[in-house]
């Protein structure tokens, strides 16, 4: 294995694509290049170099992320808030609405503009003083269960 | 709220207690034909079983609310009318004094004595082939 497939099969075995047959070739290269070796020691070592410094970006941004996520919690909180806060008000509005329309209802509805047919709850009635000036004029009982009747009599007529 | 509501629902039943309703349908009863009129509600039964017409239609209806003292006119069929007025009554009672007048000619003067809700009948005076029966009710 000259160097410059070494090169290529550092770069494989880093990003763990290098066949393990090929992965032997390449150490028995690195054991007799001290260049290769240099280079595939320097690869191994990027990778936790770039987490660790990934993790201090991290630990430097993380106030701003928390001041952030407490933005966004707060922003959520008071959706919901304003979210219930309607509901309990349209409650009430409905029920401000419904004594309202009880007070005009009371106030202001004519007992009395439907006309239903007759219905009475009695016949019972007293005649304390019944005259005519041109008729004569009768009394009819025929029982508690039917309407007195006073009858005009007009010149014998009826 | 509720006491509100409570205070003018006694307001309402007060003025209730010094008003009446009177109210007043002008029936031509006849022996032409044989209907009766469904308007009359359940004294349809009662004015076939008491009288010896076949046929019943109320030709008018007139609904006064009246305070005690406070004379009401209802216009009849055939130039009559009839004139109530409330009087002072004790409980339930509602008293009225009514006349009925046909032109210048005074038919019927009579007061009578109902409880809310009751009914009367006047009925004799002529129209067209039969007689008019007024129902005369008071709430």
């Amino acid at each position: 294995m000259d160097c410059r497939a070494a090169l290529m099969n550092i770069e494989a075995k880093a990003d763990g694509l290098l066949p393990r047959e090929a992965e032997a070739k390449l150490a028995g290269h690195l054991a007799g290049c001290a260049a290769c070796a240099a280079e595939d020691a320097a690869i191994l070592a990027t990778g936790p170099a770039l987490r660790a410094l990934t993790g201090i970006r991290a630990m430097e941004k993380a106030p701003a992320l928390d001041a952030m996520w407490t933005r966004v919690r707060a922003g959520i909180e008071e959706s919901r808030e304003a979210r219930r806060r309607p509901s309990w008000i349209a409650r009430w509005a409905w029920v401000c609405a419904a004594v309202a329309l009880a007070v005009v209802a009371l106030l202001f509805y004519p007992a009395g503009t439907d006309r239903p047919p007759f219905h009475p709850s009695s016949f019972d009635v007293a005649v304390e003083e019944v005259e005519s000036e041109v008729a004569t004029v009768a009394l009819v009982d025929k029982g508690e269960d039917l309407p007195r009747v006073i009858w005009i009599i007009e010149d014998a007529k009826t | 709220m509720l006491l509100l509501l409570s205070l003018l629902a006694v307001v309402r039943t007060a003025e209730a207690a010094d008003t009446v309703t009177v109210d007043v349908g002008a029936v031509y009863a006849s022996n032409e034909g044989a209907s009766i009129d469904p308007a009359l509600g359940t004294i349809r039964g009662k004015l076939r079983s008491m009288f010896n017409y076949t046929s019943y239609r109320m030709l008018d209806r007139k609904r006064l609310t009246l305070s005690v003292g406070e004379t009401g006119e209802f216009e009849l069929p055939g130039r009559r009318s009839m004139r109530a007025t409330p009087l002072r009554a004790r409980g339930g009672k509602v008293r009225l004094s009514i006349r009925i007048s046909d032109g210048p000619r005074n038919l019927l003067t009579t007061t009578l004595g109902l409880r809310r809700g009751g009914m009367v009948l006047v009925g004799g005076p002529t129209h067209q082939a039969g007689v008019l029966i007024l129902i005369i009710s008071a709430e």
